[in-house]
């Protein structure tokens, strides 16, 4: 069984899909118990029995929409407008378009491609400093993702609810939960910039140029209210926003801008349910997996090992922040999410962690292992997309790293911060 | 010649209606919307429609996927291979994803028939199995196009 299972973590590394490693696993646990491996399928079906996924490809669709379209220009140029008379205002700027954007296309290297793009150019014409405009675009690429609607919460959500365990963790728990500590992250990103960029020229405001932007971005700007006043309120259910939300978006940047040809669209769309795709096989063949391992017991022995080794709440955090950077770095946030949360989730509620103070610990920290060097994944990707050496951008994220690296502390070793609006 | 074609229709067939379903979703789900707003309505069908969507664009997502090659997976080791031996361990995993994709979908099959001797149903008159069905064809053309990718040692398009 050991060896079964060294055999798969091999193959997984070696590049096998992960949801084949994951099926694997389950038809291997489930033979084990004899128990027929139809349950696969049945398991897989329960797909088709939440609601709630109904958000995910409909919020992706809309994502790769916005990006494909020139919204991302736009949403630069009214940030710009308003917030550029700050100081380190374009730095500023920079970091919330790109936690709005990512909050929107769920952090898979969209909003570096995207966003980056625009913003590494202007941070360098404006006279920020190579290494800190590259910094700042990389660590921004991950920033947001603990704002709703981004996909991340949704997902830990759904893995939650499927554990039955420690009460109902909803998706709107987890997306008030997300609000105070994605600001801390914001604020203290901020302040760095200005502090670190405190010698630039302060630009005027210019009002002419805000009326102009403001009437080019009039057709995206009601989209964050529908979006965030919709589910905040609890006036939409969240695949309701999630629908409403595509077809705004596709009636904008098809029908009314044009800015995505009819031609064009079926290309669009294939693309982001491919992604879909990805992240919903993952997710079905894990509901087959998890089963196993809860009917196996695994959770509790597992909890039952570790707390022969660490005894107290604190060194248990300690080790689950180690243990969730290293992750990080090495799986995407929806594999991370789907494999390690089932093993987590009863563990940490074994110590007296609040299960939705645990999903905002584990984004937090996957947030940060997108750019952990030396293999976070968005180095890589800004690395192509700048035409810079990877060891440059090692050398300029750090600095971003370690600010964000307190922040996660604060947020796992600070509860309130997380769940105090909940209350 | 005939088969290329045949081959060619089939992946048309495969990305219209992943998009057809998209399309659908988006018109289904906001009319269900306007109806339950100003019409105090909805299609009674439609929610149970809407979430079987979902299962379909997964895993026709899925299959597109198999073939862009663009699957989810952590692929560290294969960093540090030459190019000729990255090739080589690829259809090693590409042979093993090939198998367990073969037995979900054997099992899945089983499934199937199952659920049309029961003669269940999902929502309206539609059968669960035909619902079902796309479980077992979707992990089976997974299957084949991860097998052909092994054994011809290049992604079939």
């Amino acid at each position: 069984m050991i060896l079964i299972g060294l055999l798969l973590l091999l193959l997984a590394l070696l590049g096998a899909p992960l949801f084949t490693i994951i099926g694997a696993s389950a038809m291997l646990g489930f033979s084990h118990s004899e128990i027929d491996l139809s349950v696969v399928a049945i398991e897989f079906y329960r797909i088709a029995e939440m609601p709630v996924l109904l958000a995910i490809p409909l919020f992706t669709f809309a994502g790769y929409l916005l990006s494909e379209s020139n919204a991302p220009k736009r949403l630069v140029r009214i940030t710009i407008a308003f917030l550029g008379w700050m100081p380190a205002g374009l730095a500023v700027v920079s970091l919330l378009a790109c936690a709005f954007f990512t909050a929107f296309t769920g952090a898979s290297g969209v909003t570096i491609v995207a966003l980056g793009a625009l913003l590494y150019p202007a941070l360098m014409q404006a006279g920020y400093k190579d290494n800190f405009s590259l910094g700042l675009v990389t660590t921004s690429g991950s920033l947001g993702l603990l704002f709703a609607p981004a996909l991340p919460l949704i997902l830990y959500a759904v893995i939650a609810q499927q554990l039955g365990i420690g009460g109902q963790i909803t998706v709107d728990a987890m997306f008030i939960a997300g609000i105070l500590p994605g600001l801390l992250m914001l604020a203290m990103l901020i302040g760095w910039s200005v502090w670190s960029s405190r010698h630039q020229p302060l630009q005027k405001f210019n009002w002419l140029e805000a009326k102009t932007a403001l009437r080019e971005a009039i057709w995206e700007l009601p989209l964050p209210f529908m979006v965030l006043g919709g589910i905040y309120s609890g006036y939409f259910a969240l695949s309701e926003a999630a629908a409403v939300t595509a077809l705004y978006v596709l009636i904008v940047e098809v029908l009314i801008l044009r800015e995505i040809s009819l031609r064009k669209l079926p290309g669009v769309m294939r693309q982001s349910m491919i992604l879909v795709g990805g992240i919903l096989v993952i997710l079905g063949l894990s509901l087959a997996s998890t089963n196993y391992l809860i009917d196996a017991e695994i959770p509790s022995k597992l909890f039952g090992f570790i707390k022969e080794l660490i005894s107290d709440k604190l060194t248990f955090l300690i080790l689950l922040n180690v243990f969730l950077l290293i992750l990080g770095t090495m799986l995407d946030i929806f594999s991370a999410l789907v494999l390690i949360v089932p093993l987590l989730l009863p563990v940490a509620i074994g110590y007296g962690i609040d299960p939705v103070h645990l999903g905002i610990i584990f984004l937090a920290n996957m947030q940060i292992g997108y750019f952990t060097p030396p293999v976070g994944m968005n180095l890589f990707i800004a690395s192509y997309r700048f035409k810079k050496p990877v060891i440059q951008l090692y050398r300029a994220a750090l600095p971003w790293f370690f600010i964000l690296f307190t922040a996660v502390l604060v947020i796992t070793y600070w509860p309130g911060l997380s769940l105090i609006l909940l209350k | 010649m005939l088969i290329a074609r045949l081959h060619r229709i089939i992946l048309l067939i495969e990305d219209s209606l992943l998009v057809l379903l998209l399309t659908l979703m988006i018109l289904l789900s906001t009319a269900q919307i306007l109806l339950r707003n100003l019409f105090d309505s909805g299609i009674s069908w439609g929610d149970p429609a809407l979430r079987l969507m979902v299962l379909w664009v997964a895993l026709l997502g899925a299959m597109v996927a198999t073939r862009d090659n663009n699957h989810i997976n952590i692929n560290i080791l294969s960093y540090f291979l030459s190019e000729k031996n990255q090739a080589r361990v690829q259809r090693v995993t590409d042979l093993f994803a090939s198998i367990v994709c073969g037995l979900i979908a054997w099992h899945a099959t089983s499934l199937v028939i199952m659920e049309k001797q029961d003669g269940t149903i999902a929502f309206a008159s539609f059968p669960t199995w035909m619902g079902e069905s796309i479980i077992p064809i979707g992990f089976g053309v997974i299957a084949l196009r991860f097998l052909l990718s092994s054994l011809t040692g290049n992604n079939p398009r």
